[in-house]
C-alpha cells in the first residue's frame, strides 16, 4: 500500500531527512515514533501529498505522491493532531459538510457518531465541544468516506482513558476491515498496543523498525525477577529466564513456598527507545 | 456537480455565522433609505449602494471567511480532500455573488430601477472581481488587521473612479478600470454594454489566474514549506 524508497527532503539547504526506506502492507498498522521535530509529521506530510519536493519515491496506493491528482483524496483519510472544524456547525453539519467533498459513498453519520459516543451531542455546536470530544469527531471525519489508507496524528491525545479505550479499539476495527494505518505519536503504550511494525524517528532518520513485540524480545525481555522474605527483611533478586534451575535461591524458595512474587522483566517500547537512540520522547 | 455541491454548503455555512442575517438587515435599512429619500435622488443613491455593499461585500466577506478557515484549520482538511483548488475558488465566489446579486436586484427594485437585467449581469460580475480579490487579500493576510489595511489600496482603485464617474466626470480610458464598467451598466448609461461586460470579464479572468496561485501557494504551504 505504501512503499518509501531511498526518500530525502529538505525544508532549508541542510538536509532534514535522508535515506527513509520502508513498506507498508495492506491492513498493517504502522508506527512513526520520534521526539518533536525528528521528522515523523514531515514523513507523513509527504505521504499525504501536502510536501512534494522531496526526492527518491513515496508511492502511496500505487501512486508516486509527487504526481498525485486530487482523486488520490478520495481513498485516504487523514485525522490531524489538531481539531479541523466549523466551530458554529453541530457534528453532524460539520460531518455533513466534509462528506460533500467525496464522490464515494459515505458511512452512516449516526453510527460513526454512536461508535464515538458523540450521538446525544451531534447537533450541538463544536464551540460547545470539549476538546476530547473534538478530538473523537475529527477521528470519525477521517472515516466518513471510507479510506483505504488512514493517517492519524496523535489520536488519543488529549482523551481520557475511557475514550482513548473506545478510539484504539476503532483503530483496531479499521484494521480488521483491511485498512492500511499510518499512526504517528509520542505515546509509546499506543504504539505498542495498536502497531504491527514502528519505525524510531530521530534527526529525520529512521533508527530501528520492528514489530513492538520484537523489539522488546531482543532487548531484554529474557529475565525474570522474585521477591522473598529473609530475617523479616523484604528481598529482591533476578535471574535469565534460561538459567531458572541453576538459581539455587529460586529454587529452594519455590521448594519451602517463602516465593511473594514473581515476574518476567520486559523493557517497555519507551526503554528501548532511550537505548536506541539515546532520546527522550517527552 | 461538485462546485455546486461545495457552492450549496458554503451557503449553508454562511448563513450559520450569520451573514445572511446581516444582510437582510442592511438590505432593510438600504430600502428604508431610499423610501424616504425625494423621488430624483433613489436611482443614483442606489447605484452607489448596490455598487458600494452588495457588489463590494464579497471583498470583506471573503476576508472573514478566509481568516475564519484558517484560525479553525479548515483550509489543512481541504488540502487533503479531492476538491479541485478552483472547485473551491468558484463555490466561494458564487455563494456570495448570488447573495451579492439578489440584495441588488431588492434595492434596484426599490428604486424603480428599468434596466434590471443589466444590474443582474453588473452586480453578479463586480461581486466576482470584489471576491477574487478579497480571496488574494485573505489568503495572503495572516491576521484581520492585516487584512483590513492591505484591503485599502483596492477599495480605492474599485471605488473611486466609479464614484466620480457617476458625478460627471467622464474619462475615455477610465472605462478600462473594472469599477467603471460596473457602474455604467448599473447605472443604465452605456452605449455598449457588451464592451462593459467583456471589460469586467477581462479583469475577472486576470484576478481568477491570481487567485488560483495564491490559494494553490497556501495550500502548499500548509506543508509547512516555502514554496
Amino acid at each position: 500500500m505504501i512503499n518509501v524508497k531511498n526518500l530525502a527532503f529538505s525544508y532549508t539547504k541542510a538536509p532534514f531527512m535522508e535515506d527513509i526506506n520502508f513498506n507498508v502492507p495492506k491492513g498493517e498498522i504502522f508506527g512513526f515514533l520520534g521526539p518533536s521535530g525528528a521528522g515523523k509529521s514531515t514523513l507523513q506530510k509527504i505521504l499525504t501529498g501536502l510536501i512534494l519536493g522531496y526526492r527518491g519515491n513515496a508511492i502511496v496506493n500505487g501512486i508516486e505522491v509527487k504526481n498525485r491528482d486530487n482523486s488520490f483524496y478520495e481513498n485516504i483519510g487523514v485525522d490531524f493532531e489538531f481539531p479541523s472544524l466549523y466551530e458554529k456547525l453541530t457534528a453532524r453539519q460539520n460531518l455533513k459538510f466534509f462528506g460533500s467533498l467525496y464522490s464515494k459513498q459515505l458511512s452512516d453519520i449516526d453510527s460513526l457518531l454512536n461508535a464515538v459516543g458523540l450521538d446525544r451531542d451531534a447537533d450541538k455546536k463544536i464551540s460547545e465541544y470539549s476538546k476530547g470530544m473534538k478530538s473523537r469527531l475529527n477521528f470519525i471525519k477521517a472515516l466518513l468516506h471510507n479510506p483505504d489508507i488512514l493517517f492519524l496524528d496523535e489520536p488519543t491525545s488529549g482523551l481520557d482513558p475511557a475514550n482513548a479505550r473506545t478510539m484504539k479499539d476503532m483503530i483496531l476495527t479499521e484494521k480488521t476491515k483491511g485498512k492500511t494505518i499510518i499512526l504517528t505519536t509520542h505515546n509509546m503504550q499506543d504504539a505498542t498496543e495498536l502497531c504491527d511494525r514502528v519505525a524510531f524517528i530521530v534527526d529525520g532518520k529512521i533508527k530501528v523498525m520492528d514489530s513492538p513485540h520484537s523489539l522488546i524480545m531482543l532487548k531484554g525481555a529474557n529475565k525474570i525477577e522474585y521477591s522473598y522474605i529473609e530475617n523479616g527483611i523484604k528481598k529482591k533478586s533476578n535471574c535469565l529466564i534460561a538459567e531458572t534451575v541453576k538459581d539455587k535461591t529460586l529454587n529452594l524458595l519455590i521448594a519451602s513456598g517463602n516465593l511473594r512474587s514473581i515476574h518476567s522483566c520486559e523493557p517497555t517500547l519507551n526503554d528501548i527507545f532511550i537505548e536506541v537512540t539515546g532520546r527522550k520522547l517527552e | 456537480m461538485k462546485t455546486l455541491r461545495l457552492t450549496s454548503a458554503d451557503i449553508k455555512i454562511q448563513y450559520k455565522y450569520g451573514f445572511y442575517l446581516l444582510y437582510s438587515f442592511f438590505t432593510l435599512f438600504y430600502v428604508f433609505i431610499l423610501n424616504i429619500m425625494p423621488a430624483s435622488w433613489q436611482k443614483t443613491t442606489a447605484v452607489i449602494m448596490i455598487y458600494s455593499d452588495p457588489a463590494a461585500m464579497g471583498l470583506f466577506f471573503m476576508g472573514a471567511i478566509v481568516l475564519l478557515e484558517k484560525s479553525q484549520m479548515i483550509l489543512n482538511s481541504l488540502a487533503v480532500s479531492p476538491i479541485k483548488i478552483s472547485q473551491y475558488i468558484n463555490a466561494k465566489v458564487l455563494s456570495l455573488g448570488l447573495i451579492g446579486t439578489i440584495v441588488g436586484v431588492i434595492i434596484a427594485l426599490s428604486a424603480q430601477s428599468n434596466n434590471i437585467i443589466t444590474v443582474i449581469i453588473a452586480v453578479f460580475l463586480s461581486s466576482v472581481v470584489f471576491s477574487l480579490i478579497g480571496l488574494i487579500v485573505a489568503f495572503k493576510a495572516s491576521s484581520l488587521n492585516q487584512f483590513v489595511i492591505a484591503t485599502v489600496p483596492f477599495e480605492l482603485i474599485l471605488t473611486a473612479p466609479p464614484v466620480i464617474t457617476l458625478f460627471g466626470y467622464d474619462n475615455p480610458w477610465l472605462i478600462l478600470l473594472p469599477g467603471v464598467a460596473a457602474i455604467k451598466l448599473l447605472s443604465g448609461s452605456y452605449t455598449n454594454p457588451f464592451l462593459l461586460i467583456l471589460i469586467q470579464l477581462f479583469w475577472i479572468t486576470v484576478s481568477y489566474f491570481i487567485c488560483i496561485k495564491v490559494v494553490k501557494k497556501t495550500f502548499r504551504q500548509l506543508g509547512g514549506c516555502k514554496v
